[in-house]
Protein backbone atom coordinates (compact mmCIF):
# COMPACT_ATOMS: atom_id res chain seq x y z
CA UNK A 1 0.00 0.00 0.00
CA UNK A 2 1.48 3.62 -0.62
CA UNK A 3 2.31 5.89 1.89
CA UNK A 4 -0.93 7.93 1.17
CA UNK A 5 -3.14 4.74 1.14
CA UNK A 6 -1.90 3.45 4.68
CA UNK A 7 -2.22 6.84 6.27
CA UNK A 8 -5.94 7.17 4.99
CA UNK A 9 -6.67 3.54 5.63
CA UNK A 10 -5.63 4.18 8.86
CA UNK A 11 -7.60 7.21 9.73
CA UNK A 12 -10.98 5.49 7.89
CA UNK A 13 -10.04 2.50 9.90
CA UNK A 14 -10.00 4.31 13.01
CA UNK A 15 -13.99 5.60 12.83
CA UNK A 16 -15.63 2.39 11.35
CA UNK A 17 -14.01 0.21 14.62
CA UNK A 18 -16.00 2.66 16.62
CA UNK A 19 -19.45 0.02 17.19
CA UNK A 20 -21.12 2.70 17.60
CA UNK A 21 -20.56 4.83 14.69
CA UNK A 22 -21.54 0.90 12.81
CA UNK A 23 -25.01 1.02 14.28
CA UNK A 24 -25.32 4.99 13.85
CA UNK A 25 -24.53 4.39 10.41
CA UNK A 26 -27.66 2.38 9.58
CA UNK A 27 -29.88 3.88 12.29
CA UNK A 28 -30.22 7.59 11.59
CA UNK A 29 -30.86 6.85 7.56
CA UNK A 30 -33.44 4.59 8.91
CA UNK A 31 -34.73 7.13 11.48
CA UNK A 32 -34.54 10.06 9.54
CA UNK A 33 -36.33 8.40 6.15
CA UNK A 34 -38.55 5.84 7.87
CA UNK A 35 -39.89 8.28 10.58
CA UNK A 36 -38.51 11.67 10.45
CA UNK A 37 -39.78 12.18 6.44
CA UNK A 38 -43.89 11.90 7.85
CA UNK A 39 -43.68 14.23 10.66
CA UNK A 40 -41.59 16.83 7.61
CA UNK A 41 -43.94 17.41 5.79
CA UNK A 42 -46.22 18.29 8.79
CA UNK A 43 -43.72 20.77 10.34
CA UNK A 44 -43.07 21.98 6.64
CA UNK A 45 -46.92 22.83 6.85
CA UNK A 46 -46.79 24.46 10.42
CA UNK A 47 -43.46 26.83 8.98
CA UNK A 48 -45.27 27.70 6.10
CA UNK A 49 -43.61 25.85 3.75
CA UNK A 50 -44.97 23.29 1.00
CA UNK A 51 -42.76 19.98 1.36
CA UNK A 52 -45.07 17.13 -0.42
CA UNK A 53 -44.62 13.92 1.10
CA UNK A 54 -42.20 11.97 -1.37
CA UNK A 55 -40.14 15.09 -1.80
CA UNK A 56 -40.41 14.92 2.34
CA UNK A 57 -38.88 11.98 2.20
CA UNK A 58 -36.68 11.69 -0.21
CA UNK A 59 -35.00 15.50 1.63
CA UNK A 60 -34.96 13.09 4.84
CA UNK A 61 -32.07 11.07 3.17
CA UNK A 62 -30.29 14.32 2.70
CA UNK A 63 -30.00 15.43 5.77
CA UNK A 64 -29.27 11.59 7.48
CA UNK A 65 -26.01 12.19 5.58
CA UNK A 66 -25.61 15.54 6.44
CA UNK A 67 -26.01 14.50 10.51
CA UNK A 68 -24.10 12.04 10.01
CA UNK A 69 -21.39 13.13 8.15
CA UNK A 70 -21.53 16.61 10.51
CA UNK A 71 -20.88 14.08 13.75
CA UNK A 72 -18.01 12.07 12.56
CA UNK A 73 -16.30 14.81 10.84
CA UNK A 74 -16.49 16.47 14.18
CA UNK A 75 -15.61 13.10 16.04
CA UNK A 76 -12.71 12.79 13.45
CA UNK A 77 -11.16 15.78 14.32
CA UNK A 78 -12.01 16.23 18.21
CA UNK A 79 -10.91 12.44 19.25
CA UNK A 80 -7.37 12.84 17.34
CA UNK A 81 -6.28 16.13 17.22
CA UNK A 82 -3.25 15.29 19.74
CA UNK A 83 -2.10 12.48 18.27
CA UNK A 84 -2.35 13.92 14.33
CA UNK A 85 -0.91 16.73 16.24
CA UNK A 86 2.53 14.78 17.15
CA UNK A 87 1.96 12.39 13.65
CA UNK A 88 2.75 16.22 11.76
CA UNK A 89 5.47 16.62 14.21
CA UNK A 90 7.29 13.31 13.48
CA UNK A 91 7.94 14.58 10.00
CA UNK A 92 4.44 13.77 8.50
CA UNK A 93 3.40 17.58 8.19
CA UNK A 94 0.07 19.20 8.50
CA UNK A 95 -0.63 18.88 4.86
CA UNK A 96 -0.03 14.94 4.50
CA UNK A 97 -2.14 14.33 7.69
CA UNK A 98 -4.98 17.12 6.56
CA UNK A 99 -5.37 15.10 3.34
CA UNK A 100 -5.17 11.90 4.40
CA UNK A 101 -8.07 12.62 7.31
CA UNK A 102 -9.68 14.29 3.73
CA UNK A 103 -9.52 11.05 1.82
CA UNK A 104 -10.93 9.06 4.69
CA UNK A 105 -13.55 11.82 5.52
CA UNK A 106 -14.84 11.45 1.74
CA UNK A 107 -14.61 7.04 2.13
CA UNK A 108 -17.55 8.15 4.77
CA UNK A 109 -18.79 10.96 3.29
CA UNK A 110 -19.41 8.12 0.70
CA UNK A 111 -20.34 5.14 2.20
CA UNK A 112 -22.90 7.45 4.50
CA UNK A 113 -24.43 8.51 1.41
CA UNK A 114 -24.66 5.37 0.21
CA UNK A 115 -26.66 4.15 3.19
CA UNK A 116 -28.96 6.86 2.69
CA UNK A 117 -29.36 5.92 -0.60
CA UNK A 118 -30.11 2.74 -0.23
CA UNK A 119 -32.95 3.71 2.58
CA UNK A 120 -34.97 6.09 0.28
CA UNK A 121 -34.78 3.27 -2.55
CA UNK A 122 -36.11 0.66 0.22
CA UNK A 123 -38.75 3.17 1.23
CA UNK A 124 -39.96 5.12 -1.51
CA UNK A 125 -38.32 3.93 -4.68
CA UNK A 126 -35.96 6.55 -6.32
CA UNK A 127 -37.13 7.80 -9.89
CA UNK A 128 -33.99 9.96 -11.21
CA UNK A 129 -31.33 7.79 -9.36
CA UNK A 130 -28.20 9.97 -10.48
CA UNK A 131 -29.63 13.19 -9.30
CA UNK A 132 -30.97 12.27 -6.05
CA UNK A 133 -27.35 10.24 -5.74
CA UNK A 134 -25.44 13.16 -6.28
CA UNK A 135 -27.58 15.58 -4.43
CA UNK A 136 -27.71 13.12 -0.98
CA UNK A 137 -23.43 13.63 -1.56
CA UNK A 138 -23.71 17.23 -1.92
CA UNK A 139 -24.96 17.03 1.86
CA UNK A 140 -22.84 14.63 3.06
CA UNK A 141 -19.70 16.98 1.71
CA UNK A 142 -21.08 20.01 2.78
CA UNK A 143 -21.23 18.92 6.48
CA UNK A 144 -18.12 17.55 6.36
CA UNK A 145 -17.23 20.83 6.57
CA UNK A 146 -19.44 21.98 9.25
CA UNK A 147 -18.07 19.44 11.61
CA UNK A 148 -14.35 19.87 10.96
CA UNK A 149 -14.85 23.39 11.41
CA UNK A 150 -16.67 23.19 14.82
CA UNK A 151 -14.03 20.23 15.12
CA UNK A 152 -11.29 22.31 15.04
CA UNK A 153 -13.24 25.58 16.78
CA UNK A 154 -14.25 23.78 19.69
CA UNK A 155 -12.38 21.76 21.78
CA UNK A 156 -14.53 20.54 24.37
CA UNK A 157 -16.62 17.15 23.26
CA UNK A 158 -20.12 17.93 24.44
CA UNK A 159 -19.95 21.94 23.68
CA UNK A 160 -18.93 20.84 20.07
CA UNK A 161 -21.33 17.74 18.95
CA UNK A 162 -24.16 20.46 20.53
CA UNK A 163 -23.12 23.23 18.29
CA UNK A 164 -22.77 20.66 15.36
CA UNK A 165 -26.68 20.06 16.02
CA UNK A 166 -27.33 23.65 16.29
CA UNK A 167 -26.40 24.02 13.19
CA UNK A 168 -28.24 21.34 11.65
CA UNK A 169 -31.37 22.25 13.22
CA UNK A 170 -31.00 25.74 12.36
CA UNK A 171 -30.50 24.24 8.59
CA UNK A 172 -33.19 21.98 8.77
CA UNK A 173 -36.02 24.33 10.09
CA UNK A 174 -34.84 26.99 8.33
CA UNK A 175 -34.42 25.78 4.68
CA UNK A 176 -36.39 26.52 1.45
CA UNK A 177 -38.82 23.71 1.91
CA UNK A 178 -39.87 24.12 5.52
CA UNK A 179 -40.34 28.02 5.04
CA UNK A 180 -42.15 30.59 3.05
CA UNK A 181 -40.32 31.89 0.35
CA UNK A 182 -37.48 34.29 1.12
CA UNK A 183 -35.18 35.55 4.11
CA UNK A 184 -32.93 33.47 5.60
CA UNK A 185 -34.35 29.87 4.04
CA UNK A 186 -32.14 31.42 0.66
CA UNK A 187 -28.66 31.47 2.80
CA UNK A 188 -28.54 28.16 4.60
CA UNK A 189 -25.39 25.88 3.71
CA UNK A 190 -27.77 23.28 2.21
CA UNK A 191 -30.15 24.99 0.20
CA UNK A 192 -29.47 24.13 -3.09
CA UNK A 193 -29.00 20.60 -2.03
CA UNK A 194 -32.23 20.85 -0.57
CA UNK A 195 -33.78 22.18 -3.70
CA UNK A 196 -32.01 19.45 -5.97
CA UNK A 197 -33.19 16.98 -3.79
CA UNK A 198 -36.98 17.90 -3.48
CA UNK A 199 -36.91 17.98 -7.44
CA UNK A 200 -35.34 14.79 -7.42
CA UNK A 201 -37.80 12.99 -5.03
CA UNK A 202 -40.44 14.81 -6.78
CA UNK A 203 -39.32 12.81 -10.26
CA UNK A 204 -38.32 16.15 -11.38
CA UNK A 205 -35.32 18.15 -13.29
CA UNK A 206 -33.04 20.84 -11.43
CA UNK A 207 -32.30 24.19 -12.76
CA UNK A 208 -28.18 24.43 -13.95
CA UNK A 209 -28.32 27.51 -11.28
CA UNK A 210 -29.11 24.57 -8.23
CA UNK A 211 -26.16 22.32 -9.49
CA UNK A 212 -24.09 25.08 -9.72
CA UNK A 213 -24.40 26.59 -6.10
CA UNK A 214 -25.19 22.78 -4.79
CA UNK A 215 -21.43 21.83 -6.45
CA UNK A 216 -19.95 24.81 -5.40
CA UNK A 217 -20.76 25.01 -2.03
CA UNK A 218 -19.85 20.99 -1.44
CA UNK A 219 -16.18 21.95 -2.74
CA UNK A 220 -16.57 25.00 -0.68
CA UNK A 221 -17.63 22.58 1.98
CA UNK A 222 -14.48 19.89 1.56
CA UNK A 223 -11.86 23.08 1.08
CA UNK A 224 -13.05 24.26 4.66
CA UNK A 225 -12.67 20.90 5.94
CA UNK A 226 -8.59 20.40 4.55
CA UNK A 227 -8.26 23.50 5.71
CA UNK A 228 -9.57 22.65 9.15
CA UNK A 229 -7.69 19.40 9.38
CA UNK A 230 -4.86 21.15 8.50
CA UNK A 231 -5.13 23.76 11.35
CA UNK A 232 -5.75 21.04 13.52
CA UNK A 233 -2.48 18.87 12.95
CA UNK A 234 -0.71 22.08 13.16
CA UNK A 235 -2.45 23.53 16.12
CA UNK A 236 0.46 26.03 17.58
CA UNK A 237 -0.67 28.39 20.17
CA UNK B 1 24.62 20.22 15.28
CA UNK B 2 27.85 22.12 16.54
CA UNK B 3 31.03 20.95 17.70
CA UNK B 4 32.88 22.69 20.68
CA UNK B 5 36.42 21.65 21.01
CA UNK B 6 37.03 18.18 22.09
CA UNK B 7 32.96 18.11 23.67
CA UNK B 8 30.48 16.26 21.77
CA UNK B 9 27.78 17.86 19.18
CA UNK B 10 25.16 19.83 20.74
CA UNK B 11 22.29 18.66 19.94
CA UNK B 12 19.88 20.84 21.62
CA UNK B 13 20.31 24.45 23.05
CA UNK B 14 17.54 26.98 24.29
CA UNK B 15 18.25 30.54 25.17
CA UNK B 16 16.33 33.04 26.69
CA UNK B 17 13.13 31.51 25.92
CA UNK B 18 9.87 32.89 26.80
CA UNK B 19 6.49 32.53 27.09
CA UNK B 20 2.87 33.57 28.05
CA UNK B 21 -0.06 32.09 27.75
CA UNK B 22 -3.59 34.72 27.90
CA UNK B 23 -6.42 33.15 29.69
CA UNK B 24 -10.41 34.37 30.35
CA UNK B 25 -12.40 36.85 28.83
CA UNK B 26 -12.14 41.05 29.80
CA UNK B 27 -12.84 41.92 32.68
CA UNK B 28 -11.17 38.79 33.90
CA UNK B 29 -8.80 38.54 30.99
CA UNK B 30 -4.92 37.23 33.20
CA UNK B 31 -1.36 36.58 31.71
CA UNK B 32 -0.02 34.04 33.23
CA UNK B 33 3.84 34.58 32.62
CA UNK B 34 5.19 30.72 32.43
CA UNK B 35 8.88 30.64 30.77
CA UNK B 36 10.63 34.39 31.60
CA UNK B 37 14.10 33.65 30.09
CA UNK B 38 14.89 29.93 30.44
CA UNK B 39 18.36 28.78 29.40
CA UNK B 40 19.36 25.11 28.64
CA UNK B 41 21.79 22.92 26.24
CA UNK B 42 21.93 19.17 25.39
CA UNK B 43 24.94 17.24 24.06
CA UNK B 44 25.40 13.83 22.23
CA UNK B 45 26.21 11.27 24.63
CA UNK B 46 24.35 13.45 27.43
CA UNK B 47 21.02 12.52 30.00
CA UNK B 48 20.43 15.77 31.40
CA UNK B 49 17.24 16.14 34.04
CA UNK B 50 14.89 19.36 34.22
CA UNK B 51 12.77 19.54 36.90
CA UNK B 52 10.01 21.44 38.41
CA UNK B 53 6.99 21.57 40.42
CA UNK B 54 3.82 20.90 38.86
CA UNK B 55 2.79 24.04 36.50
CA UNK B 56 6.33 25.49 36.69
CA UNK B 57 6.51 25.31 33.28
CA UNK B 58 8.73 21.77 32.29
CA UNK B 59 5.83 21.00 29.87
CA UNK B 60 5.81 24.15 27.96
CA UNK B 61 9.26 23.96 27.47
CA UNK B 62 9.04 20.70 26.09
CA UNK B 63 6.04 21.91 23.82
CA UNK B 64 7.80 24.45 22.43
CA UNK B 65 11.01 22.67 21.53
CA UNK B 66 9.14 20.26 19.78
CA UNK B 67 6.85 22.95 17.65
CA UNK B 68 3.54 21.88 19.52
CA UNK B 69 3.91 25.66 20.72
CA UNK B 70 4.87 29.20 19.65
CA UNK B 71 7.70 30.85 21.75
CA UNK B 72 7.25 34.53 22.66
CA UNK B 73 10.95 35.04 22.34
CA UNK B 74 14.09 33.55 22.51
CA UNK B 75 16.26 31.21 20.70
CA UNK B 76 16.10 27.50 19.89
CA UNK B 77 18.53 25.24 18.03
CA UNK B 78 17.06 21.99 17.51
CA UNK B 79 18.71 18.76 16.23
CA UNK B 80 17.52 17.47 12.77
CA UNK B 81 15.96 14.26 14.18
CA UNK B 82 14.09 14.22 16.93
CA UNK B 83 12.31 11.96 19.24
CA UNK B 84 9.33 13.22 21.27
CA UNK B 85 7.61 11.18 23.76
CA UNK B 86 4.82 13.28 25.88
CA UNK B 87 3.53 12.98 29.45
CA UNK B 88 0.39 11.45 28.08
CA UNK B 89 0.23 9.03 25.01
CA UNK B 90 -0.98 10.92 21.90
CA UNK B 91 -2.35 8.26 20.03
CA UNK B 92 -5.53 6.64 18.42
CA UNK B 93 -7.33 4.82 20.79
CA UNK B 94 -9.08 2.09 17.34
CA UNK B 95 -5.73 1.60 16.13
CA UNK B 96 -3.40 -1.37 16.85
CA UNK B 97 0.02 -1.26 18.19
CA UNK B 98 1.47 -2.26 14.66
CA UNK B 99 -0.63 0.25 12.83
CA UNK B 100 1.30 3.16 14.97
CA UNK B 101 4.17 1.84 14.15
CA UNK B 102 3.07 2.06 10.35
CA UNK B 103 2.11 5.65 10.82
CA UNK B 104 4.85 6.40 12.49
CA UNK B 105 7.34 4.71 9.94
CA UNK B 106 6.04 6.98 7.53
CA UNK B 107 6.16 10.34 9.43
CA UNK B 108 9.83 9.35 9.66
CA UNK B 109 10.37 7.89 6.16
CA UNK B 110 11.65 4.63 7.33
CA UNK B 111 11.48 2.00 4.34
CA UNK B 112 9.54 -1.24 4.92
CA UNK B 113 12.90 -2.77 6.05
CA UNK B 114 14.15 -0.21 8.61
CA UNK B 115 10.64 0.39 10.02
CA UNK B 116 9.93 -3.76 10.64
CA UNK B 117 13.45 -3.82 12.15
CA UNK B 118 12.39 -0.99 14.36
CA UNK B 119 9.50 -2.37 15.32
CA UNK B 120 10.50 -5.44 16.30
CA UNK B 121 13.29 -4.39 17.95
CA UNK B 122 11.68 -1.68 20.03
CA UNK B 123 9.28 -4.49 20.91
CA UNK B 124 11.28 -6.57 22.64
CA UNK B 125 13.26 -4.35 23.89
CA UNK B 126 10.08 -3.04 25.74
CA UNK B 127 8.89 -6.48 26.27
CA UNK B 128 5.38 -6.12 24.65
CA UNK B 129 5.96 -7.59 21.61
CA UNK B 130 2.48 -9.88 22.47
CA UNK B 131 0.66 -6.37 22.00
CA UNK B 132 1.49 -5.89 18.81
CA UNK B 133 -2.14 -6.79 17.60
CA UNK B 134 -4.18 -5.05 20.07
CA UNK B 135 -5.76 -1.82 20.15
CA UNK B 136 -4.92 1.09 21.51
CA UNK B 137 -7.74 1.45 24.21
CA UNK B 138 -7.26 -2.23 25.12
CA UNK B 139 -3.76 -1.35 26.64
CA UNK B 140 -3.09 -0.75 30.16
CA UNK B 141 -1.53 2.39 30.97
CA UNK B 142 2.28 1.21 31.41
CA UNK B 143 1.85 -0.39 28.18
CA UNK B 144 0.57 2.51 26.23
CA UNK B 145 3.39 4.24 27.70
CA UNK B 146 5.81 1.70 26.48
CA UNK B 147 4.34 2.21 22.92
CA UNK B 148 5.05 5.97 23.77
CA UNK B 149 8.34 5.42 24.16
CA UNK B 150 8.88 3.22 21.42
CA UNK B 151 7.16 5.61 18.71
CA UNK B 152 9.67 8.58 20.02
CA UNK B 153 12.26 6.10 19.29
CA UNK B 154 11.66 4.79 16.35
CA UNK B 155 14.40 6.57 14.10
CA UNK B 156 16.79 6.55 16.48
CA UNK B 157 16.94 10.24 17.18
CA UNK B 158 19.86 12.35 17.81
CA UNK B 159 17.93 13.71 20.64
CA UNK B 160 15.31 12.36 23.15
CA UNK B 161 13.20 14.13 24.55
CA UNK B 162 11.07 12.57 27.68
CA UNK B 163 8.20 14.17 29.81
CA UNK B 164 7.55 12.60 32.55
CA UNK B 165 7.74 8.96 30.76
CA UNK B 166 7.76 6.76 33.15
CA UNK B 167 4.09 7.08 34.64
CA UNK B 168 2.57 4.21 34.89
CA UNK B 169 5.39 1.79 34.66
CA UNK B 170 5.98 -0.80 36.74
CA UNK B 171 8.80 -1.50 39.12
CA UNK B 172 10.63 -3.76 36.25
CA UNK B 173 9.82 -1.23 33.32
CA UNK B 174 11.03 1.29 35.49
CA UNK B 175 14.60 -0.36 35.74
CA UNK B 176 14.29 -1.49 32.18
CA UNK B 177 13.66 2.17 31.24
CA UNK B 178 16.91 3.67 32.85
CA UNK B 179 18.88 0.41 31.26
CA UNK B 180 17.35 1.28 27.89
CA UNK B 181 18.51 5.46 28.57
CA UNK B 182 22.11 4.51 29.41
CA UNK B 183 22.37 2.21 26.07
CA UNK B 184 21.03 5.25 23.90
CA UNK B 185 23.41 7.59 25.83
CA UNK B 186 26.61 5.53 25.40
CA UNK B 187 25.68 5.17 21.50
CA UNK B 188 25.35 8.98 21.44
CA UNK B 189 21.68 10.00 21.87
CA UNK B 190 21.20 13.19 23.73
CA UNK B 191 18.30 12.36 26.65
CA UNK B 192 16.13 15.32 27.83
CA UNK B 193 14.26 14.07 31.17
CA UNK B 194 11.39 16.37 32.23
CA UNK B 195 10.09 14.97 35.63
CA UNK B 196 8.67 16.99 38.56
CA UNK B 197 10.42 14.05 40.55
CA UNK B 198 14.01 12.46 39.50
CA UNK B 199 15.21 10.38 41.35
CA UNK B 200 17.85 8.63 39.94
CA UNK B 201 20.10 12.17 40.11
CA UNK B 202 23.38 9.83 39.92
CA UNK B 203 22.30 8.63 36.22
CA UNK B 204 22.05 12.01 34.92
CA UNK B 205 25.03 14.25 33.19
CA UNK B 206 23.66 17.14 34.60
CA UNK B 207 20.27 18.59 36.13
CA UNK B 208 18.17 21.99 35.28
CA UNK B 209 15.37 22.94 38.03
CA UNK B 210 12.92 25.56 36.50
CA UNK B 211 11.69 28.31 39.10
CA UNK B 212 9.77 31.38 38.40
CA UNK B 213 9.92 30.64 35.00
CA UNK B 214 14.21 30.09 35.19
CA UNK B 215 16.37 27.60 34.76
CA UNK B 216 19.38 26.83 37.19
CA UNK B 217 22.09 24.55 36.77
CA UNK B 218 22.85 22.25 39.60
Amino acid sequence: MSGFGAISGNFLREQIRAPLNLVLLVAIPAFFVLIFASVLGEFAEALGGDLARQSATAISAGWAAAFLCGALSYFQVSSSREADRRLALAGLGPRRVATGRIAASLALGVVVSVVAYLTLWLRSGVAHPLHVAAAIFIFAAIYIGVGALIGTLVRGPLEGSLLVVLVFSLDVFSGPAMTSSGGFGNFTPTNHAANLLIAGGGGQGSPTSDWIGGAAIAFGGLLVALVAFFLSARGRG
Amino acid sequence: MTTVGQERALVLSVRGLRKSFHRGLPPRRRTIEVLRGANLEVRGGELVGLVGENGSGKSTLMQIVVGLLKRDGGEITPPGRLGYCPQSPMAWDKLTVSEHFALFAEAYQLDEARSQAAESSLLEELQFASYRDFRVEELSGGTRQKLNLALALMHEPELLLLDEPYAGFDWETYVRFWEMSERRRESGMGILIVSHLLAERERLSRVYSLTDGRTVEG
